[in-house]
């Protein structure tokens, strides 16, 4: 079968690679960008284990052609540290919250809450369960998982309240 | 228990895996690419009982990219155990990697390796089975009928699975004659499946020399390699298996699948890393599930409600192959001895092979099902007494030195004080007698329901388990701890960790685990029985002392005291009475004063006895009686862990088990076709899980009641805990809600319209 050029950006570094027209975003970003942090689930778009930003927009990675990528700016979890020394808000909360447990939905749920606090860093309790509906976790009770989304999302507001008033 | 000022146990210390998941970095077995790996496939039976006439795989041999097919010819023909146990009391070896028959619908009959997924899949089509269908049951009633067909050919006849576990204690007539209120009843439970979120997986690779490295998802390291080892005729140091990060098991993980063997083999025959891989609808075909049960529950009680006598048949669905049916069964019927006193028991518990998917080991391993009837019948029991339900629990709790399930008398009876500490936490008397109605909403029914459970920290005496542990001391002080345990995503390795760092003396950042590694790691039984921490735990803490004790010698030297005067605390060792005096472990590991380096390493080894954890749940439930939908609003439930390692870990176990319970018994089951043995929802939009949405409101409490001298400073299991008692809890509050009993699970909206239209009509009969 004859393979697609494609080139698109992810987390930030631009990639081309070669792909068969079928191949998904997901299994393109595990098998030939190299990045295995996006996860596998259920392949059809029921779990959201391999939810990835496109142009700004959360998406099921297996549910999206990786041909349709072309051009874009994708983020995985690896895009998610501001710098290699510095994890992101929502990852130090998750932590500290016990929000992984087996760790196989927190990729995905990592980036549909970057997105859920991009929005809007104070989401109300109901606003975060919307937001994780498409998200399967089949160990925490999501309980922590809540947790760490608030206290990310407080973390967040006051950071950015105190970078505009200095 | 000696009075221990704990600095690193009993914080939530951060996990050493969790910085790998929430960076991506961490490996599961998917991430694993071998240069030159193949994909390996395997085609599945579309019938559920069958003898193969042929099966011809030329044509998918033939198709561009196929490296190599196998069938039943082409297999080392060994039977198996499902669940290689070695050490276990019974086990069923009736499994063969593939047969000249299927048992059940969607059960592996052949097996391709391709240069892609995609090849791999099209060559399925190309194989072509000539199946002569045999009659199939695919109930267990149906099953044990006299004419049933015979699925196996081993075990003890009929379908049965092993001989039936039957236990009498006391006298059961005398107990009946004494009883002042008789009740009995069926009661019944679907199939919910773990759904854990990584799908099944391994990869095979083979080197020059003959050995095999085998990278699986597996909770059970040691008995993948002593299965592969068996069967493919190789030692077991040309069998190593490596487990790294893995996506959740609940017990669903510790059998040998056929994937695994056919994976091995087909690397063998291309001479190439093979990678197999479920799809999500092949988990729910070739994983495991819970089983499904039958039983009949009679128990007697008196006035005041104390129990007199309780007379129980269950029936464990096993499905087409035995698997962990006899542990199920043993551990099921046995713990019907128990959680709520009685003096006079008798039991019978059965396992029966049907043409269905093979239900195994999962969370709560037999005890989901006991518990659910005995506690639902308890709390009938105490309504047609006139006691209130927690009350009623609260006379009939298993007390110290009853004899537990295990046959031993139990040590720590922590029921009593989670039902007490939950009445009080739950506002119990508030809202029992609090308004039923909801004011926003005429159709909506309130209610609040209690159930409880014991559960053992490990699998002993059903299997002969033994914990290890090994800990190194490297020359700069900081410490290796080893271990067999694998992580399924409970924080076990860190919880070990912990231990280690506090029994050894050292800060918890100085220690660092290595697991998952059969060449490198000391042997273990598995992270399967809640028991991971009580009994690796417990190895790991005779490791650290003994290594504590050789630092410490080694640091006398240095400092010409006695050992017996030193004491090490955060990494520093220091002379009792001298404070100027002190050395850190660096410095005592280190040569000097004509003392040569050293390699210091410890090794435990741990035997467990038998110890129980035990949990009481409240549950709030809201039924809307238009739609048929419950709803559980909050939940506190209230666990004693004996003595608890990591508070955080501990909890999110048990919200995880409380969502998983939630799921049995509300909306989760597997449903299999009862006409041909399809399944009917293998997939995660029809077969329902509890999501965000649909998370209660949990409040955790966490007590240290009932430590077990057995434990890690008392500390006991709660990984399977969680599921239990949630059910009854649920299927009680909800009969306070709106009048209706329900003897089964999943509690469908259906149930709950059809159970409201029934009262209705008693309601009007008696008016
Ligand atoms: S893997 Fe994409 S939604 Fe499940
Ligand atoms: S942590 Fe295991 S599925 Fe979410």
């Amino acid at each position: 079968m004859k393979k697609i050029h494609l080139e698109f950006s992810v987390n930030g570094e631009q990639r081309s690679v070669l792909v068969e027209g079928y191949r998904s975003l997901l299994d393109t970003l595990r098998e030939e960008v190299g990045l295995t942090g996006t996860k596998k689930g259920c392949d059809v778009g029921d779990c959201g284990a391999c939810t990835v930003m496109v142009n700004g927009q959360p998406v099921n990675a297996c549910l999206m052609l990786a041909a349709e990528a072309q051009g874009a700016e994708v983020l995985t979890v690896e895009g998610m540290q501001p710098n290699p020394d510095e994890l992101h808000p929502l990852q130090e909360a998750f932590m500290e919250h016990g929000a992984s447990q087996c760790g196989f939905c927190t990729p995905g749920i990592l980036i549909m809450a970057k997105h859920l606090l991009d929005q809007n860093p104070l989401p109300t309790d109901e606003e975060i369960r919307f937001g994780l509906s498409g998200n399967i976790c089949r160990c925490t009770g999501y309980t922590k998982i809540f947790d760490a989304i608030r206290t990310a999302g407080k973390r967040m507001a006051a950071a950015k309240a105190a970078s505009v008033e200095a | 228990m000696t009075k221990h000022d704990f600095r690193i146990v009993g914080k939530s210390v951060k996990r050493q895996d969790v910085i790998e998941k929430v960076t991506g970095e961490g490996k599961y077995t998917g991430d694993y690419h071998l240069p030159g790996m193949l994909y390996g496939k395997i085609k599945r039976s579309d019938i559920a009982h069958a003898r193969i006439k042929s099966i011809d795989v030329s044509r998918a041999l033939a198709y561009p990219g196929v490296k190599a097919v196998l069938t039943h010819h082409d297999v080392p023909k060994v039977l198996h155990y499902g669940s290689p146990h070695p050490r276990s009391a019974s086990c069923t070896k009736d499994q063969y990697i593939l047969e000249d028959k299927v048992r059940f619908w969607g059960e592996g009959v052949a097996a391709v390796a391709a240069i892609s997924e995609e090849i791999a899949d099209e060559a399925l089509e190309l194989i072509e089975v000539e199946y002569e269908p045999l009659p199939a049951v695919f109930d267990v009633d149906s099953a044990q009928s006299p004419d049933a067909p015979q699925i196996h050919d081993v075990g003890p006849g009929g379908n049965l699975v092993i001989p039936p576990v039957q236990i009498e204690r006391g006298d059961v007539e005398k107990g009946f004659a004494e009883a002042d209120l008789i009740l009995e009843g069926w009661f019944e439970g679907g199939r919910p499946t773990p759904t854990y979120m990584e799908p099944n997986i391994c990869v095979a690779d083979w080197d020059g020399s003959g050995k095999l490295t085998f990278w699986t998802s597996t909770q059970t390291s040691f008995m993948v390699r002593g299965a592969l080892a068996e069967v493919l005729g190789l030692p077991l140091n040309k069998v190593r298996v490596l487990v790294d990060h893995m996506g959740g098991g609940f017990g669903a993980k510790q059998d040998l699948f056929q994937h695994e063997f056919l994976c091995a083999l087909l690397a063998k025959q291309c001479r190439r890393p093979v990678r197999m891989e479920f799809t999500r609808k092949e988990t729910f075909l070739a994983g495991r599930t819970r089983h499904p049960f039958k039983m009949w529950l009679k128990q007697g009680f008196r006035k005041d409600g104390t129990l007199t006598a309780r007379d129980m048949k269950i029936v464990y669905e096993s499905g087409a192959y035995g698997s962990h049916s006899p542990g199920v069964t043993n551990v099921g019927t046995a713990s019907a001895t128990s959680l709520y006193r009685c003096p006079n028991v008798r039991l019978d518990g059965r396992a029966v092979y049907t043409n269905t998917p093979i239900a195994g080991a999962f969370r709560g391993y037999g005890v989901v099902q006991t518990y659910y009837a005995i506690d639902i019948q308890i709390d009938e029991a105490a309504e047609k007494l006139g006691i209130d339900p927690a009350e009623m629990r609260l006379r009939n709790a298993v007390r110290e030195g009853d004899i537990a399930p295990s046959g031993h008398p139990i040590i720590g009876h922590g029921l009593e004080t989670c039902i007490s500490h939950g009445i009080k936490a739950f506002d119990w008397a508030g809202k029992r007698n609090a308004d039923r109605t909801d004011p926003r909403n005429p159709a909506i029914r309130k209610g609040w329901g209690i159930g409880c459970e014991m559960h053992g920290s490990s699998a002993y005496p059903g299997i002969k388990e033994q914990g290890n542990a090994t800990v190194k001391m490297n020359e700069d002080g900081s410490v290796t701890l080893l271990t067999g345990a694998a992580g399924l995503g409970t924080g076990a390795h860190t919880a070990l960790a912990q231990i280690v760092a506090e029994e050894l003396g050292v800060p918890f950042e100085s220690v660092s685990v290595v697991h998952g590694d059969t060449d490198v790691v000391p042997w273990d039984i598995g992270a399967f029985a809640s028991h991971t921490t009580y009994l690796v735990g417990s190895a790991a803490k005779m490791a650290a002392a003994e290594l504590r004790q050789r630092v410490l010698a080694r640091a006398a030297e240095k400092l010409q005291e006695k050992p017996e005067h030193l004491q090490m605390v955060d990494g520093i060792i220091t002379v009792e009475g001298k404070p100027g005096q002190s050395l850190t472990v660096h410095e005592a590991m280190g040569p000097s004063r004509g003392i040569p380096a050293e390699h210091l390493i410890a090794s435990g080894s741990y035997m467990p006895t038998k110890s129980y954890s035990f949990a009481a749940h409240f549950v709030e439930v809201a039924v809307d009686t238009e739609t048929g939908i419950i709803e559980c609003r909050k939940v506190v439930p209230v666990h004693d862990v004996g003595k608890v390692i990591h508070p955080i870990a501990a909890q999110g176990q048990i919200e995880g088990g409380i969502q998983q319970g939630i799921g049995h018994t509300l909306t989760e089951d597997y449903v299999i076709d009862r006409t041909n043995g399809r399944s009917l929802n293998a997939g995660l939009v029809d077969y329902k899980m509890p999501l965000s949405m649909d998370m209660p409101d949990i409040e955790t409490i966490i007590l240290e009641a009932a430590p077990d001298p057995g434990g890690p400073w008392g500390a006991k299991g709660v990984g399977e805990d969680p599921i239990i008692a949630i059910g009854p809890a649920i299927a009680n509050a909800v009969h306070d809600a709106i009048g209706v009993r329900f003897h089964h699970y999943p509690i469908t909206p259906e149930d709950v319209l059809e159970g409201l239209r029934r009262k209705a009509r008693q309601d009007a009969g008696a008016a």
